[in-house]
């Protein structure tokens, strides 16, 4: 079995940049032999006068095609190795259209200019000097090109996936139209120049054989094989008998509390892997679960192939024992299903005792008490923390809210304006302005209050550490995520936002309401220490000058680029990255909702190495980056998040502080 | 060289590619590298901040493409070297000025320089690599590059035609 360097992820080492060059080498020596050193070469196959490049291009993707693929059949690589572009349909076509008209006009291509460069060509240099031009352009115009970047993305997707045929049928039907396209350019040559010199020739007809020759022998080697997609294997019989043995003993499962039990007992070796989609997985899973989608599966749990146990779980029960089987065949034999899923476990092991039909013995009550308490706190977070009563996620949708309005411990806080408040609000709510939650601190307007003017507020309306806390927005969902970076300062980690607000909830005809609760006010305890994620302008300095930080600019695109100005500067902070708070968000009708997890996920991954990575988020005074903040550190789980509330307001205005400045449009 | 030796040449070439690294053929990635390179000397925080080029860091060349782009120059050199094709002109039509071809090499390089990142890939990277993968986008890549060629063609035939 071959490793490459990209399976073996070493395409970065001094090895793999040593490989690449010599690999060039070989590609700019045939590029030159086949004559591709001359524009009026390149360019005459779109006047149907030489067609080489035609020749060339069909010859070597043949080649390389059922050269890999053969190997493949055999079994000597498998196509995780190998890195595969994916299918994004909107760019792909109108890039190569314009690459086309690009072709025809310079003359050249990137890897055949460089082959004309050596040859002296002077117009290649020029193209090169072009193309150069043209990345840079891209760069610069990134931001309106982005929309169209993935648009018509597919993922990785085969072309025989695509015309619904086999890898085969295709291969055969490719090499066919190979030898057909080799002689039409023959004949197209012959005719129009008077040259195609191999028409009819033997050469070409032995040629012709051995492309077909080729094919069949792929055909041939690869029926002896595996399917069409995923690794070659093959079935045996007697393994399978095994597997159902397995299944019908019910070695393939674990009961809740056994797991429950094997965790909290810290056994070492347990791998235990949520195969739910990544927005389901972070909302909530089981403490040190693993997040893995099931076409990944193979791949990322290769290094715990009979290492230890590795326990899957989803909802149900299905797809976690599809996947059993799946492994199985691939040799794993330390594979178990959670009995019930999530929900099985939830029922189980994580329903407190006082909810339950049956009396729970005076041992297992305790467990159950145990196991609350370590799967419903986040990890970090002391062990004694009353546990919820509510398993909340912290995206909230309306249903939800709207079937556990009469619970006890639900605080709801509405954060719209006083008048729409005492107007129509959700039952049970209490009305909160976020200005009243900030304060002018070291001469900035707008900071977050500290944590005993916000234990002082949370007290007045009643909110116990152990309530769970529901925030409403109405227009802005940054009013909502201040007042969760303001509970984060609290220490108080259970809460979760109404997505889509207020007014998603009016429009589904939920209950509202103009009378005001009843509120018995509490003692909030202030704790100073749990605050580690604000930091002033010296820590961004100091991060900014070791590079040992993303800055995360979320401010509007023309503040940030200086066209708008509200501040004693206009410009950012070197090195800053501009992510606009407003692309997280999305409209449903009038209501403002978070894009979902999977799609923010996937934007925050372009910009952040690893979950671990350190990034500093800021806005002008704190509000709209609290709403990143928010995004990051609870919903997507980056673990080291940063907020300058100060933000630019504060930066702008310290003098010696590093800018990227422009000059201060005109008000 | 008879063109379809050089073809299973590239074939061969392409193949080792995907055994040695796992990746197959590119050139345009490199050129960009290189842009990026030098965007980061002129406009060094204004590229890192750019959302393209910003997320290559302030070392854009440390990419295994950059050192295969350096060897198809050191190989295209060794070829003509040994066929003793090196002669400085500029390539054109006979009715077509040195100037006239000059505007279009750089034009024809702006459109595919951008295309190429548009498309995450060239003639090397996608119509080459991404074929032999039998990947669905890069076949439409090529399907629609040798679209927009030949209904160029026609506009620009003066600068190739004798």
């Amino acid at each position: 079995m071959i490793n490459t360097l990209f399976g073996s992820n070493n395409l970065d080492t001094a090895w793999a940049f040593l490989a690449s060059l010599a690999i060039g080498l070989a590609f700019g020596f045939f590029l030159e032999r086949a004559g591709f050193g001359s524009s009026r070469k390149l360019a005459s196959v779109f006047y149907f006068k030489d067609m080489t490049v035609i020749k060339v291009m069909f010859t070597a993707v043949l080649t390389a095609m059922i050269g890999l693929f053969s190997l493949r059949a055999l079994g000597l690589i498998r196509l995780d190795q190998v890195y595969l572009l994916e299918t994004n349909l909107v760019p792909q076509i109108a890039g190569g259209l314009i690459f086309g008209i690009g072709f025809v006009i310079g003359g050249w291509c990137p890897g055949t200019a460089a082959a004309g460069i050596t040859s002296g060509k002077i117009d290649a240099l020029v193209f090169m000097l072009g193309a150069v031009a043209g990345s840079a352009l891209f760069n610069e115009v990134f931001r309106w090109v982005k929309p169209f970047y993935e648009m018509g993305g597919r993922g990785v997707l085969f072309v025989f996936d695509s015309l619904g045929i086999s890898a085969s049928a295709f291969v055969l039907l490719f090499c066919v139209t190979g030898v057909l396209m080799f002689w039409l350019c023959e004949y197209v040559e012959r005719r129009l120049s008077r040259t195609g010199i191999y028409w009819n020739t033997l050469f070409l007809k032995s040629f012709s054989l051995a492309v077909l020759t080729g094919a069949v022998a792929f055909v041939a080697v690869s029926a002896g094989s595996a399917p069409a997609a995923g690794t070659p294997m093959t079935i045996d019989p007697a393994s399978e008998s095994t597997l159902l043995e397995s299944i019908d003993q019910a070695q393939d499962h674990i009961e809740p509390e056994e797991l429950a039990e094997r965790i909290l007992s810290g056994e070492k070796d347990l791998t235990l892997v949520d195969v739910r989609p990544y927005g389901e997985f972070a909302q909530f899973h089981l403490r040190g679960a693993l997040n893995v989608p099931l076409k990944d599966l193979h791949q990322s749990l290769a290094p715990y192939r009979n290492v230890g146990k590795i326990v899957l779980y989803s909802n149900g029960m299905t797809h976690p024992a599809q996947a059993r089987d799946s492994l199985y065949r691939m040799s794993f034999r330390n594979v178990y299903i959670l009995t019930d899923g999530l929900d099985g476990f939830i029922q189980k092991c994580l329903t407190p005792t006082s909810l339950r039909r049956e009396p729970l013995s005076t041992s297992m009550a305790a467990k159950v008490v145990a196991w609350r308490a370590y799967f419903l706190s986040p990890p970090g977070q002391s062990q004694s923390t009353p546990s919820a009563d509510l398993l909340q996620p912290v995206m909230l949708d309306t249903d939800w809210l709207n079937s556990n309005l009469d619970k006890p411990g639900l605080k709801i806080i509405d954060l719209r304006s006083q008048p729409e408040y005492n107007t129509s609000h959700i039952p049970g709510s209490l009305a909160l302005s976020p200005e009243n939650i900030r304060m002018n601190r070291q001469a900035v307007g707008s900071m977050l209050q500290p944590v005993d003017m916000l234990a002082k507020h949370a007290s007045s309306m009643g909110i116990l550490p152990s309530d769970t806390v529901v925030l409403v927005y109405g227009e802005k969902p940054h009013d909502a995520t201040l007042f969760a970076v303001a509970l984060e300062r609290l220490g108080h980690t259970k809460y979760g936002i109404l997505n889509g607000g207020f007014t998603k909830w009016l429009n589904e005809k939920c209950p509202v309401t103009a009378d005001l609760p009843v509120v018995t006010e509490t003692d909030y305890p202030p704790s100073e220490t749990l605050d580690t994620f604000t930091v002033d302008y010296k820590t961004v300095l100091q991060h900014l000058q070791n590079k040992s930080a993303i800055i995360l600019d979320v401010r509007p695109s023309d503040y940030f680029n200086g066209k708008k100005s509200d501040e004693a500067r206009s410009g950012h902070i070197p090195g800053a990255i501009n992510r606009p708070y407003t692309e997280d968000l999305q409209k449903l009708g009038e209501a403002a909702m978070f894009k979902a997890a999977a799609d923010l996920q996937k934007s925050y991954a372009s910009i952040i190495p690893n979950k671990d990575s350190r990034v500093i988020v800021h806005c002008r005074t704190g509000h709209q980056a609290s709403q990143t903040f928010f995004i990051l550190n609870k919903l997507l789980g980056y673990r080291n998040v940063l907020w300058y509330d100060a933000g630019w307001s504060q930066w702008s205005a310290l003098k010696d502080m590093p800018a990227e400045t422009s000059p201060n449009p005109k008000p | 060289m008879n063109p379809y030796l050089a073809g299973v040449g590239l074939g061969l070439t392409l193949l080792a590619s995907f055994l040695i690294l796992g990746a197959g053929l590119g050139a345009s990635a490199g050129i960009a590298r290189i842009s990026a390179c030098m965007e980061l000397c002129i406009a060094r925080s204004h590229t890192l901040a750019s959302e393209y080029f910003g997320k290559w860091g302030d070392a854009p060349l440390r990419y295994y493409l950059v050192f295969m782009l350096a060897g198809i120059f050191l190989g295209s050199l060794l070829s003509a070297l040994l066929a003793n094709r090196i002669t400085f002109s500029v390539e054109r039509g006979r009715k077509c000025t040195v100037r006239k071809r000059i505007i279009l090499a750089f034009a024809g390089g702006l459109l595919v320089g951008f295309a190429s990142r548009m498309a995450n890939g060239c003639t090397s990277g996608q119509a080459l690599t991404g074929s032999a993968l039998m990947l669905t986008g890069s076949f439409l890549f090529m399907l629609s590059l040798f679209l927009g060629g030949y209904l160029t063609a026609w506009f620009v035939r003066r600068q190739w035609n004798d």
